[in-house]
């Protein structure tokens, strides 16, 4: 008997030790190295214990500060935009219309190119001089497009690169939703005389929202530690205009070697997002409460 | 004729002989290495792809020694080796190593000596390569004691480079004495480079051609925009080791340094007013995309690195205006190349790199072999008109790197005559943390969101603060 209550234990044990090498350990070891002043081009590149100080010197430092702001902001618009067109798209993929499963296969297809390439893409797509999108607008409307140049361009521009790559995964993931949805509320609700807005709202979006609070939280840790894709299109510039956290907490580490500050400030980023999820939890569920009660 | 039949059968026997007797080291001494896998890392550029496309395969070819070279950008590259070396995992036989960050790695104790393994170990001791041979860059890569860390692979100067078939256009020439006063021709100060950009770009709009007055390496965004200023274009201006003094590691000129200084603002002042003529993708704009702006046409002239300037000049399937390239000095302010001459100054930027070999390699005996291979004066010509880069002295009067340089301009020429004039990166073992420091102030100035005064200010202000945090402030 006494066996038999061991044997989960043996069967997840591989994958335990494996968290615990792969997450664990090294999220421990960033712990360890944000109390210490560490940095190896330093006169002295011995690690130096200073307690909470790298902490404290990260919430008054105004430019991770700003750069976790512009993370936030860039997370929230793309989550945004991915939301609404997502949700529309899966709604219109799960009807029945002609060449479904084809339309269903290309939408799909920016899912499955790597972060690093779809930023080559953009790059080579909207580079001034050579790109088309700036030879077009420049032609056609007369607008001037230079992201190395325009804060507002460079932010919309890695903004829409990031709905492009993932509104498909947001689709994908409501369309499962929506196929597993029950049919007899929807049947009772049209007996009743409700609308299309109506069945929406009070029955598609409460059913939902399991599966939305699971895509929110997706889409919002994904976007907040974003890094690949910006970097190859415009490396954090005009200024450090599209200097997300991320970026910013890569240059302290990568090319200025702060290992013991950048790892603060990851603890830091990581904080906020496990809040911004949480609010975002009790919202939605409160939500979900209201409409159950 | 007897003798002369003799000798010429003499001469070509002895030369097989060393020819064959060269091989049969490479052989030998491979042969306990054969099936061997070195992996190494390297900038994506001319120099390094000749490495992975020929010399490799020769190599593998004579020793059975298989080379991997990745050649990836330049953060990539450096973000690969640095991480493998401080984590000692050993992934990379041998690495690239830029001029600029040898102190870095020396400091921090991640290279190889190669002095002394060769003289640990004779077998391994190619016969036919002296480190003698190589031209003065190859001391950048020595200790103190004249140990060599790193074997040269790429040395080149960035170079100014003018289109001739415009400078030398009839049309243009009396347009640009009507409106400036003075005869049109290749920049020697900023006051005619600037008058050259702005004339350029109207009259390439006129003639309907792509066209504009002057390149600008201003990514902003990248640090190739930083390394433009302060190593081509403050030096030009007078001023040296990106402005920081070199006695008590301070920046502002409050606290002795130069860079916020008069001459600094003025040369970035000088630098950001050149956007205003350059193509639009300057902004966009790496080393690399500078040297494909050139090759493309879209530029009059530039600061273009000498990797690029001889396929620019020579390569007509890569470039645009071969036949057509001129190749000169960069202009400079009144007294710098005085100083220059006198060992006093430098007047622009001595580029190029090495390959070492990391600590944590495990083959470190084969990969003593292949930089070796490298090294071997044999291989030097073809590599430098593939690349543009020259690191033995014999190699400038090669036959082969001659003709090259009728073609590109005397290009090779300027950079054995005048190479002396030009200087690689200050010996800074922060070099990452200070030029990191000064990035985000110049990719203000050049996106309009700062003027080059308050840039330089706040740069200054950047770099002090972080040299007491480092602990280098005196």
């Amino acid at each position: 008997m006494v066996g038999s209550k061991r044997i989960p234990w043996y069967l997840l044990s591989p994958t335990i030790v494996i968290l615990l090498i792969v997450g664990l350990l090294p999220f421990i070891y960033v712990l360890i190295v944000s109390f210490y002043n560490w940095n190896p081009l330093g006169k002295s590149d011995e690690m130096t214990f200073i307690a909470g100080d790298n902490f404290r010197k990260l919430v008054f430092d105004e430019d991770f500060l700003l750069s976790v702001w512009r993370s936030i902001k860039y997370a929230f618009t793309t989550l945004f935009f991915e939301f609404i067109i997502g949700f529309l798209l899966a709604l219109s993929l799960r009807e029945s219309f002609p060449f479904r499963p084809f339309f269903r296969i290309v939408h799909t297809l920016p899912l499955v190119v790597a972060p690093i390439v779809v930023g080559s893409i953009f790059k080579l797509f909207t580079v001034s001089g050579f790109g088309p999108l700036p030879h077009f607008l420049k032609e056609w409307f007369g607008y001037s497009f230079n992201y190395g140049r325009d804060a507002e361009q460079a932010f919309w521009m890695i903004v829409f690169m990031d709905i492009w790559h993932w509104t498909p995964f947001v689709t994908l993931t409501l369309l499962a939703g929506l196929s597993a949805l029950p049919k007899d509320p929807y049947e009772s609700a049209k007996m009743d005389g409700a609308n299309g807005i109506q069945i929406f709202f009070h029955i598609t979006l409460p059913m939902m929202i399991p599966v939305l609070l699971v895509v929110v939280f997706i889409r919002l840790m994904d976007s907040l530690k974003a890094v690949d894709e910006i970097w190859m299109l415009t490396s954090g510039g005009p200024g450090v205009e599209t200097r997300l956290a991320g970026i910013h907490i890569w240059r302290s580490v990568f090319e200025s070697r702060f290992y013991g500050y950048g790892s603060a400030m990851s603890i830091f980023l990581l904080y906020i997002t496990i809040v911004i999820c949480w609010l975002l939890y009790v919202v939605m569920t409160s939500k979900q409460n209201e409409s159950n009660a | 004729m007897k003798k002369l039949f003799l000798s010429v059968f003499a001469s070509v026997t002895a030369l097989t002989a060393v020819a064959g007797g060269h091989d049969a080291f490479w052989k030998s001494a491979g042969q306990p290495y054969k099936g061997v896998t070195l992996q190494g890392v390297t900038e994506n550029t001319p120099p390094g792809q000749f490495v992975s496309e020929v010399l490799a395969k020769d190599f593998e070819k004579l020793t059975g020694i298989k080379v991997r070279l990745e050649t990836t950008s330049w953060d990539q590259m450096y973000d690969k080796a640095i991480k493998d070396m401080e984590a000692n995992t050993g992934i990379y036989d041998f690495v690239y190593i830029e001029q600029d960050i040898i102190y870095s790695y020396l400091d921090r104790d991640f290279l190889v000596n190669i002095s002394e393994g060769l003289a640990a170990n004779p077998k391994l001791k190619a016969p036919n390569v002296d480190f003698a041979d190589f031209t003065t860059f190859i001391d950048y890569f020595k200790n103190g004691e004249g140990d060599v860390f790193g074997v040269p692979m790429e040395a080149f100067i960035k170079v100014y480079l003018y289109r001739k078939d415009l400078f030398e256009n009839t049309e243009a020439k009396a347009a640009f004495r009507a409106r400036y006063g003075y005869g049109l021709e290749p920049a020697k100060t900023f006051g005619q480079y600037r008058d050259n950009a702005e004339f350029f770009t109207k009259f390439c709009a006129d003639q309907g051609m792509d066209c504009w007055g002057t390149t600008v390496q201003g990514h902003t965004g990248h640090p190739a925009s930083t390394y433009e200023l302060l190593e081509t274009i403050f030096p030009s201006f007078g001023v040296y080791n990106w402005g920081i003094n070199m006695d008590n590691y301070q920046a502002s000129v409050e606290n002795g340094g130069q860079l916020n200084g008069g001459r600094a603002k003025a040369a970035l002042r000088f630098w950001t007013g050149l956007l205003d003529f350059a193509p639009p993708e300057a902004l966009q704009s790496t080393w690399s995309e500078v040297g494909a702006s050139f090759a493309a046409g879209r530029a009059a002239q530039g600061w273009v690195y000498g990797e690029n300037a001889a396929w620019i000049a020579t390569d007509a399937e890569r470039s645009r205006v071969v036949g057509n390239v001129g190749v000169s000095l960069p202009p400079t302010a009144e007294g710098v190349m005085m100083q220059a001459a006198s060992g006093n100054g430098y007047i622009g930027y001595f580029d190029g790199g090495a390959f070492g070999i990391p600590h944590s390699s495990k083959n470190k005996e084969a990969t003593m072999l292949w930089l070796q291979y490298l090294g071997q004066n044999e291989v030097q010509a073809d590599w430098a008109i593939a690349g543009g880069r020259i690191t033995h002295k014999a190699t400038y009067s090669d036959p082969k790197v001659v003709a090259v340089d009728a073609k590109a301009d005397a290009y090779f020429t300027l950079m054995r005559d005048t190479g002396y004039l030009f200087a690689g990166a200050p010996p800074y073992p922060f070099h990452g943390a200070g030029r990191a420091a000064i990035d985000p102030f110049i990719f203000k100035a050049l996106a309009g969101e700062l003027t080059p005064e308050e840039a330089l200010d706040q740069a200054a202000a950047a770099v002090d603060e972080l040299m007491k945090e480092l602990g280098y402030a005196k």
